[in-house]
């Protein structure tokens, strides 16, 4: 035990010697969640996962437009208007196919007279059997960025039609009122004891017989939320400065390698897995360090920077866990780097190919749901995405310590297994 | 007798290092670096290995101390195989590489002390092997300074330092003197006669035949993987009939240019 820590100790101390090394593995994944993290919250709103702008430019003035204003008001749709008297149709066109917006609503002039009146003859046709009349749809215009995701297109489309749909039934309700209110008159009834009498009915129209209920998985989590960036990022950009310590890991094996320290170490009473197990130790306090560090710039920078803050409140143990675990997978794959390659170019090329080529398949760039079906099976080869899968259970899906179990293990396993291959290449290299 | 014929003698109780018939073959060599490589060491010499480039030294010695195995062959350290008693060969043996073996960024105690430590020294006896080890190489004036701002001659010399710390019964120098100026290889050279006399066997490679001659009391002549003879300086000379130690050396191993 005392050999471990001697290794572990020398190892710090090479580490704090070579303070510009130390700094850029701290640096790197600060930078790359602040930006990441910024650039993702537009994303964010270009997927709809936040309020998403939409131009509104009323040339009629009228009932139609004010009707359509308040049901988009309970909507993801943050409404901009434009004065009628500046601003015309082909202004709205510009600004949205020249990306400054993505959607922009028009109500043509005379949109509201014409929807009163197509809504009167609706129910003058007559109760004949003969077919009914088409009937001439008053038309609102739409515009959006042909550059818009397919899926906030198809949602801010669906809320547009979802609140012109309400207002015509609305309004076709109002107009069965008046014709059932007249129908009962001849009958000789009184006109309150209709069913649509017209004070009540869009008390009772809105009344919900149907419900959307949406739950949260099975894990009977309390608190889980919504997908963030911030929750996202943090643990993922974390794990990827994580995983890049395995290139000063091999770096410094390499450096023993190719003078006479590996000799002088070979030469020793000391096996290969203690001094494994020792720059693993030392290494795993780096990997922890950067964790706490890029878990306190989302806690408390990111605030300054108009972003929500990243919270750790659930599960605290499993998260140290899962970081202690993922910390040993990265430096188990820097031993195996350090023993497997011959130079220091070798593993530097090598090990930061294949860690931004795991980053990317376990989704840290990119969530797995977004990849094509091929790489999200491919993803589960990644350990970057068991650690990521641990923590988004943890952090996002509140699931607790039993559900990533499995991920654990595949960390711990691939730890073991690098470690192991690494001794064995150590006694081939001899 | 010449070294590895098959009616060498049992190792006495005084061998210290016994190689027989070793055979090494790397594979992108196609000549073998140890061709029925035998060699005894005894208890108290000074052994020095001699032969030009290439000649197998590096690989003679990496084996004799279990860096890697021999193809064939067997070696017996006080009488124990490395196959049995590899950990308690290592506690007794003392190896400074030809290589620099040392951190660069650490200083010269802080490698002392991660060696010492490693040769599973601790407390009291490390901070006294460690004060020896920087009196011995002269270096205590510099022991908080980093090895990266040391000259060829005083890594050297903390080099063979911390191949002492575990006081080895065999200690093993693979050209320990190679670049460096006259007075720290007059330093090293009168500090392992002082530690030879003291008891400790020295098994010591180097090209130099007049530095092999100085601190040898025995020599062995090693080329194309064997060792071509051995004996004392004094005895090599008179059996051979040639004046000096390089003449010999060269009638031995030839006089083309080795740039393996």
């Amino acid at each position: 035990m005392l050999k471990i820590f001697a290794a572990t100790a020398k190892e710090l101390l090479l580490l704090r010697r070579d303070r510009t090394g130390l700094l850029v593995l701290f640096l790197m994944p600060a930078i790359l969640v602040v930006l990441i993290t910024l650039v993702q919250e537009n994303v964010m709103e270009l997927t709809g996962q936040k309020k998403t702008q939409v131009l509104f430019l009323d040339l009629d003035q009228g009932d139609l437009g004010r009707s359509l204003q308040k049901q988009l008001s309970t909507t993801t749709l943050d409404l901009v208007l434009w004065d009628e008297k500046q601003k015309d149709i082909a202004d709205i066109q510009a600004a949205v196919t020249g990306g400054g917006y993505q959607v922009g609503v028009v109500i043509p002039k005379g949109a509201s007279a014409r929807f009163t009146e197509e809504t009167a003859r609706l129910f003058q046709q007559g109760t004949g059997s003969g077919k009914p009349r088409e009937m001439a749809a008053t038309t609102v215009q739409l515009f959006v960025d042909p550059g818009i995701m397919a899926g906030l297109r198809s949602g801010v489309i669906a809320q547009l039609e979802m609140a012109l749909t309400t207002i015509a039934l609305e309004a076709k309700l109002a107009q069965l009122g008046g014709v059932l209110a007249q129908t009962m008159a001849r009958a000789g009834m009184e006109p309150e004891q209709s069913p649509l009498a017209g004070d009540k009915l869009p008390a009772l129209f809105r009344q919900p017989l149907l419900d959307l209920q949406e739950h949260q998985g099975d894990s009977g989590a309390i608190g889980a939320s919504q997908y963030k960036p911030v929750q996202q990022n943090v643990p993922a950009w974390a794990l990827f400065g994580m995983f890049f310590t395995a290139i000063p890991i091999a770096g410094s094996i390499l450096q023993e390698r190719n003078s006479g320290i590996w000799i002088r170490l070979t030469a020793l009473p000391v096996s290969p897995l203690v001094l494994f197990t020792g720059k693993a130790l030392a290494y795993m306090g780096v990997c922890l360090c950067q964790f706490l560090l890029i878990a306190l710039i989302g806690a408390f920078l990111f605030p300054f920077l108009g972003l929500p803050a990243f919270t750790v409140s659930m599960h605290p143990t499993a998260i140290l866990l899962t970081v202690v675990l993922s910390s040993l997978a990265a430096c188990g794959y820097g031993i195996f780097l350090g023993l497997t390659c011959n130079s220091y170019e070798q593993a530097s090329t090598l090990g930061s190919t294949t860690v931004v080529a795991a980053a990317a398949l376990g989704g840290v760039m990119v969530p797995v749901y977004a990849m094509p079906q091929v790489m999200q099976q491919l993803s589960i080869i990644s350990p970057l995405n068991w650690g990521l899968t641990a923590f988004q259970d943890l952090l996002l899906r509140g699931y607790s310590l039993s559900a990533i179990l499995d991920d654990l293990g595949r960390l711990l396993l691939f730890f073991a297994v690098t470690v192991f291959v690494s001794w064995k290449l150590a006694g081939i290299r001899k | 007798m010449r070294p590895g014929d098959p009616c060498l003698p049992e190792p006495g109780p005084d061998c210290v290092v016994s190689a027989r018939s070793l055979i090494k073959q790397y594979k992108n060599s196609d000549r073998p670096a140890l061709n029925d490589f035998s060699l005894e060491v005894r208890e108290g010499e000074f052994f020095g290995l001699l032969g030009p480039n290439g000649a197998g030294k590096t690989t003679a010695i990496s084996i004799l101390t279990g860096l890697f195995p021999a193809d064939s062959g067997s070696i017996r350290i006080k009488g124990m195989s490395f196959q049995d008693h590899e950990h308690e060969i290592k506690r007794i043996l003392g190896l400074v590489p030809q290589d620099i073996g040392l951190y660069d960024t650490l200083t010269a105690r802080e490698n002392l002390s991660f060696f010492g430590k490693l040769c599973g020294l601790s407390g009291q006896k490390l901070a006294e092997r460690i004060q020896q080890g920087l009196e011995f190489a002269r270096l205590t004036e510099h022991a908080r300074h980093q090895v990266a701002t040391f000259s060829t001659g005083m890594k050297r010399r903390l080099n063979l330092a911390v191949g002492l710390l575990n006081k080895p019964q065999l200690l093993v120098l693979d050209e320990p003197c190679v670049g460096i100026d006259a007075q720290s290889r007059h330093l090293i050279h009168n500090q392992l006669q002082e530690i030879n006399r003291q008891g400790t066997t020295i098994l010591y490679t180097t090209h130099y035949i007049e530095e092999a001659q100085e601190l040898c009391s025995r020599i062995g002549i090693i080329d194309n993987g064997r060792l071509e003879e051995q004996g004392s300086p004094t005895a090599l000379l008179q059996q051979s009939g040639i004046r000096n130690l390089e003449e010999l050396f060269l009638h031995l191993t030839g006089k083309e240019l080795r740039d393996t």
